[in-house]
């Protein structure tokens, strides 16, 4: 009896409140898809301002975290007082008045000069929830501030989108500005450029090996195109692969084992795998075709190369464990140079079309093919970046070759290196 | 040593005046919801003004021109109305009469040889042209007055065309849609606040694993008091990307205070996704 007098109780009381039932709705887009970001200019926290190190700080931030494409910058002009006060602490930044201008996120940071030591501390706020994301304290030369720059703009986009960008790496390129074809090592911003190589004869094809520390190129030292490997650091250079014959587009294994290249020694260019000593290990192609560009994916399993074996060259994709070959590109007349990108989902490569060369990128099952170049000039040579954000290429649009950068999607391309010499064979290096 | 207190409840229940006094409060707890539910002291007797959300941005507007000034059509409305009186009053009569009085004055001064001609023809035709005047102000008239029928009619059978199809609109049409209903129940407040919400929301696509984008979903719910307040929230499923759930945070954050009030307290299950950009990239 009690009972059924709760159970009435019960009803009474639910009945109004049914009248609140929730509602649901569906948001299947964001309202805006760059992240409004303010960039204040870094103070000076002690000692002597120096301008050069505050404007270098914000060139390079501004550089690499526009290259992203994931920002929009607030416009400076509309500062207001806050961005003239240091605030490394999230109590020191007056949030509302960066919210008032729109803006999401905030960099802040000040240096400080003394004698031969700078130190840089910079800092990422949530503006709309008032809190630090990140920061970062650097301690070295004045000579340094680019790279610290460069590594705090990989600080930012790992706190957000989880994954840190590749600004702080390196590129390696071919460059005629000595006179001869030598190899290079530059910012990922084309500044700071160092010589590596002093062969006086043709250097090509520079790539690194999966952990950065060495770079395998082709040169013709010896007056045949032989294979060589050189530490970065100690700049100590060895031989490699010197068979009479091609011995180019070496690409070490993940696993840094081996190493796949084309040789011809029988005649017939043929892709191999060879040990890190030199001696060959496995031969991966064997037809009448010329087989060459070799590129591994990121595990290691399989190999994506140029082939004219079935007339056109055309790139394939080959299985270094069962030898199974499969065709990858069915469009074109002449498809070259692929370039296994690091997530593993998408191949960049060259394709002639219209009497000029464009990069194109597609899934490895042979589908989504997307053409990324237009216009005038041979666009080729694409390699990708470590964190598969962007792509490097080479492109004589502008007249000489030289080396260009570009989103994975095609988009917000720039120049790198300086029109007055020849740069070609970009190889982007992993992080450092 | 566990019995006691079960003997003890049983002689509690087993009491006949617990049973009554729980039935009458019942029954009063039960006529005070139903007084306050149905109005009966009639507190709730001044209707509230109606609240009507239109988006003008995303929503399509039925006649986007219906709100520019025009100067021409706005004037020839005006003379219309006039038109009929100025010819019921028309007589030309003022006309003959004034011209004898000051014509004779002026002529000797001017001597203007054909004025003192047309006047009589004048005179004389005066008298027939306003039976024929008059005549022709009845027709107009009578003519005028069909056609104001006609008008009526068209309206009225108009207004019977609207409102049929005004039938076939579900009930629930949010006001500021093309086939709005125009009352309050139909208010689209919902989609206002989702407009806010969406608007509030930045994301890169770029953040997200490229394969994900398509699955990447979280669902939060938001609970607006009626002046338009966030009240509070709640991250019911999170997507399992920070950065997709830290953005949905700020989304909401930035969504605290809505710019206008709403009807009613409003809890919002929001469901975010990228569907959109996931289709616009196939």
């Amino acid at each position: 009896m009690l009972l059924r007098w709760f159970i009435v109780l019960f009803v009474c009381c639910a009945l109004p409140w049914s009248a609140l039932a929730a509602t649901e709705i569906e948001i299947s887009s964001p309202g805006e898809q760059s992240i409004p970001l303010a960039l204040t200019e870094f103070l000076p926290s002690e000692g002597v301002p120096s301008a050069q190190i505050s404007g270098e700080l914000n060139e390079v931030l501004v550089a690499d975290l526009d290259l992203s494409g994931l920002f929009r910058f607030v416009d400076p002009g509309a500062f207001l007082d806050d961005a003239k006060l240091i605030g490394l602490y999230s109590t020191q930044v007056n949030f509302p008045q960066w919210r008032m201008l729109g803006s999401e996120t905030l960099i802040k940071g000040t240096y400080s000069l003394q004698g031969e030591k700078l130190i840089v501390e910079a800092r990422l706020f949530d503006v709309v929830n008032r809190r630090l994301l990140t920061g970062r304290r650097y301690v070295g030369e004045p000579k340094d501030v680019r790279r610290m720059a460069h590594a705090f703009a990989d600080l930012v986009l790992k706190e957000l989108t989880g994954e840190e960008g590749p600004f702080s790496a390196r590129i390696a390129y071919i460059s005629d500005k000595s006179g001869d074809k030598e190899l290079w090592l530059m910012d990922v911003d084309g500044k700071r450029p160092v010589r590596l190589t002093n062969h006086r004869s043709i250097v090509l094809n520079p790539d690194f090996s999966p952990r950065g520390k060495e770079i395998l190129f082709t040169s013709y030292r010896a007056n045949n195109p032989d294979l060589y490997r050189k530490e970065i650091y100690s700049g100590k250079e060895a031989k490699v692969s010197y068979k009479q014959g091609l011995n180019v587009a070496g690409r070490m294994a993940p696993s840094e084992r081996e190493i796949a290249l084309t040789l011809s020694k029988d005649g017939n260019p043929e892709i191999y795998l060879i040990g890190t000593s030199g001696q060959v290990r496995k031969r991966i192609t064997d037809n009448w075709g010329i087989d060459s560009d070799p590129s591994w994916s990121p595990d290691g399993s399989r190999l994506a190369f140029v082939s004219n074996r079935q007339g056109n060259p055309h790139v394939f994709i080959a299985d270094i464990f069962s030898g199974k070959t499969e065709r990858l590109t069915t469009r074109g007349k002449y498809n070259a140079t692929p370039a296994w990108g690091p997530k593993g989902e998408r191949i960049a490569f060259t394709r002639q079309e219209g009497g000029r060369f464009d990069v194109y990128t597609i899934k490895i099952d042979g589908t989504d093919e997307r053409r990324l170049t237009f216009g005038p000039g041979n666009s080729e040579h694409p390699r990708w970046s470590p964190d598969g954000r962007f792509i490097i290429y080479s492109s004589d649009k502008g007249g000489n070759r030289v080396i260009y950068v570009m989103r994975a999607d095609g988009t917000g391309s720039r120049r790198l290196t300086t029109l007055e010499s020849d740069s070609r064979h970009p190889a982007w290096s992993p992080r450092w | 040593m566990s019995v006691a207190p079960l003997r003890q409840s049983n002689a509690f229940h087993s009491d006949p005046k617990f049973g009554r006094l729980l039935l009458v409060s019942l029954i009063v707890h039960g006529l005070i919801w139903v007084a306050f539910s149905f109005d009966l002291f009639g507190t709730n007797t001044r209707p509230k003004p109606p609240i009507y959300y239109v988006d003008l941005i995303h929503k399509p507007v039925l006649n986007p021109q219906a709100g520019r000034p025009d100067p021409r059509p706005a004037k020839k409305p005006q003379a219309a109305p006039v038109k009929p009186t100025a010819q019921t009053v028309t007589p030309a009569v003022p006309k003959p009469e004034v011209k004898p009085a000051v014509k004779p004055q002026v002529k000797p001064a001017t001597v203007a040889k054909p004025k003192p001609v047309t006047k009589p023809i004048v005179k004389a035709d005066t008298r027939k042209d306003q039976k024929v005047q008059s005549a022709l102000d009845e027709i107009r008239e009578r003519q005028a007055r069909k056609d104001a029928r006609e008008a009526m009619k068209d309206k009225i059978a108009k207004l019977a065309a609207s409102t049929s199809v005004a039938a076939t609109v579900p009930a629930d049409v949010p006001v500021g849609s093309l086939d709005g209903s125009g009352d309050e129940v139909g208010s689209a407040h919902v989609d206002f606040v989702r407009t806010v919400i969406q608007e509030n929301w930045v994301l890169s696509p770029y953040l997200i694993d490229q394969a994900r984008i398509a699955d990447i979903e979280a669902k939060a719910t938001l609970v607006y008091s009626a002046a338009g307040k966030l009240m509070s929230f709640r991250i019911n499923a999170p997507s399992g990307n920070q950065q997709f759930d830290d953005s949905l945070k700020r989304a909401i954050t930035k969504s605290e205070q809505l710019p206008q009030p709403l009807p009613q307290d409003l809890e919002l299950v929001v469901t975010f996704n990228l569907k959109d950009i996931a289709a616009a990239r196939r």
